[in-house]
């Protein structure tokens, strides 16, 4: 009986372990958050210098740029998405946008201004639907000499920004390679194996759509006149049978004629 | 001896990425296109004509369309100082893709520049001479095709370009021949010289309407006098 008999003092007992469990608790606490505060704080600053003195390179390094963007989305850290968030938080911009100088972002938003452009420019000739590879071209052959150079994993993630603008920019994959489209529209299955077939040579026919896909003729010629009506193809009637062009190969014919410009008169 | 602009012309002209694309030589259905289709040749025939100071185009039927250079009133340029190589038709003929223009199409891109006030038509062969203030009528076609006034500078601009020139050198007030404006020694090197001289007419008829310059004397003796 006496070993059950605890009697008050038991209490007072279980009170001041779970008093010293607190405190020790509260303790750990403050420790963790002190040695997080001060990692943190490294962390910020580390990330400060480095993009401070890497600025130049963030912009001008296509390689350099993706690793950092890689490196970021490793730690979780967005620098596009922290600028999106930049109305919602009080300072006006983002932590990240502080620390990152603007230059990561502003990067982006500045190329994603010329993917308007091109893709506005070009909307009369390709229907809205532009290659990636196409813009990147596009871009690079109106900056000025020596200008730094992009990649297309770069206008991806500049295209992504536009995302919050509820904008109807979006890329969207024909066959392996992506497109950027620029005009909300959807491609059923049968434009998009058109549109594919066309990378092979620049144009297809309905012929070669029936050979090569298996379809019949009806259907060939429907899909074909359907992306002639929305503008993505151009038709082509000085040949034997009617052939349907990809804009996009209009960018690429230059390298085709190459100098025929100039083997055209005696100099 | 060449001027400098005659130089320019030596150099070949580089085509754009759509002359060598083959439907860029059909007529494109989806209206959109059409229109995308008409900007990129209008831009084209006056980028060509300007590199090879063009100033006349002659659209024969026969679908050759020859570039008409300076008229007969030129004694210091023979045709064979001009590049007269320069193949007739090779602006709407792309040999290279076996792909040209049909008449019926480059009239289509003339309206399109006339619209917007970079062509007229001299004489339009189904009839009716379009006639402005240029007396000078341009020869009767033998072919029996167009003539047209490819203005990738408007008679308005080279008025302004004149004006320009005149003012710099310090001669207004004073009377200068229409000769010596576009063939002498005093104005090589400007835009201006070697200037088609019908063209340099229609320029000079709007510095006139304008009150701001007369016209004097005969036919091929005739001067010009700023204020």
């Amino acid at each position: 009986m006496s070993r059950k008999g605890v009697g008050l003092a038991a209490f007072d007992r279980s009170r001041l372990t779970s008093a010293q469990y607190a405190s020790h608790g509260s303790n750990l606490r403050t420790t963790n958050a002190a040695a997080l505060e001060t990692q943190l704080s490294v962390f910020r600053s580390l990330l400060q210098q480095f993009a401070q003195t890497h600025a130049k390179d963030i912009r001008s390094n296509p390689t350099f740029r993706a690793q950092f963007a890689r490196m970021c989305a490793a730690i979780g850290v967005d620098p596009l998405a922290s600028s999106n968030t930049q109305s919602s938080s009080a300072g006006g911009s983002s932590i990240w946008a502080q620390l990152l100088g603007r230059s990561v972002n502003d990067f982006y938003f500045e190329l994603a201004v010329k993917v308007v452009e091109v893709c506005g420019e070009t909307r009369g000739e390709n229907g809205g639907l532009i290659e990636v590879r196409k813009v990147r071209e596009e871009i690079m052959r109106r900056r000025m000499e020596g200008a730094s150079e992009i990649t297309e994993d770069d206008i991806l993630r500049a295209v992504a920004t536009l995302e919050p603008l509820g904008s109807a920019y979006s890329v969207i994959k024909v066959g392996s390679k992506p497109y950027i489209r620029s005009v909300p529209k959807e491609l059923n299955t049968d434009q998009s194996a058109v549109l594919e077939a066309v990378q092979v040579l620049g144009y297809v026919s309905v012929s070669m759509l029936m050979v090569n896909l298996r379809w019949a003729r009806a259907r060939a010629q429907t899909a074909l006149e359907d992306l002639v009506g929305e503008g993505m193809l151009w038709v082509d009637k000085h040949s034997d049978e009617w052939e349907y062009w990809s804009p996009g190969f209009m960018l690429e014919s230059q390298e085709l004629g190459g100098g025929s410009g100039s083997g055209v008169m005696p100099g | 001896m060449l001027s400098s602009a005659q130089q320019q012309h030596q150099q070949p002209f580089s085509f754009p990425r759509e002359y060598f694309f083959p439907p860029f030589f059909t007529r494109q259905t989806n209206l959109t296109t059409h229109h995308a289709q008409l900007v990129k040749w209008s831009a084209l025939v006056l980028a060509y004509c300007r590199h090879h100071r063009i100033f006349k185009l002659f659209l024969s039927y026969s679908g050759a369309v020859a570039p008409i250079y300076s008229s007969s009133t030129t004694p210091s340029k023979t045709p064979t100082d001009q590049q007269d190589p320069s193949e007739p038709g090779e602006l709407f003929n792309n040999r290279k893709i076996n792909r040209r223009l049909s008449l019926a199409d480059i009239r289509e891109v003339i309206d399109f520049l006339r619209k917007d006030g970079r062509a007229e038509y001299i004489y339009k062969s189904n009839g009716t001479t379009t006639t402005n203030m240029d007396t000078t009528a341009a020869p009767p076609p033998d072919g029996g095709g167009d003539v047209v006034w490819i203005f990738w500078r408007t008679p308005e601009e080279w008025a302004a370009v004149i004006e320009a020139w005149v003012e710099e050198t310090g001669q207004r007030g004073s009377v200068l021949t229409l000769y010596e404006l576009t063939q002498g020694e005093a104005t090589r090197g400007t835009e201006f010289h070697g200037l088609d001289s019908d063209l340099l007419q229609k320029a000079l008829a709007t510095v006139v309407k304008r009150g701001k310059a007369q016209i004097f004397g005969q036919e091929d003796s005739q001067g010009v006098k700023f204020f």
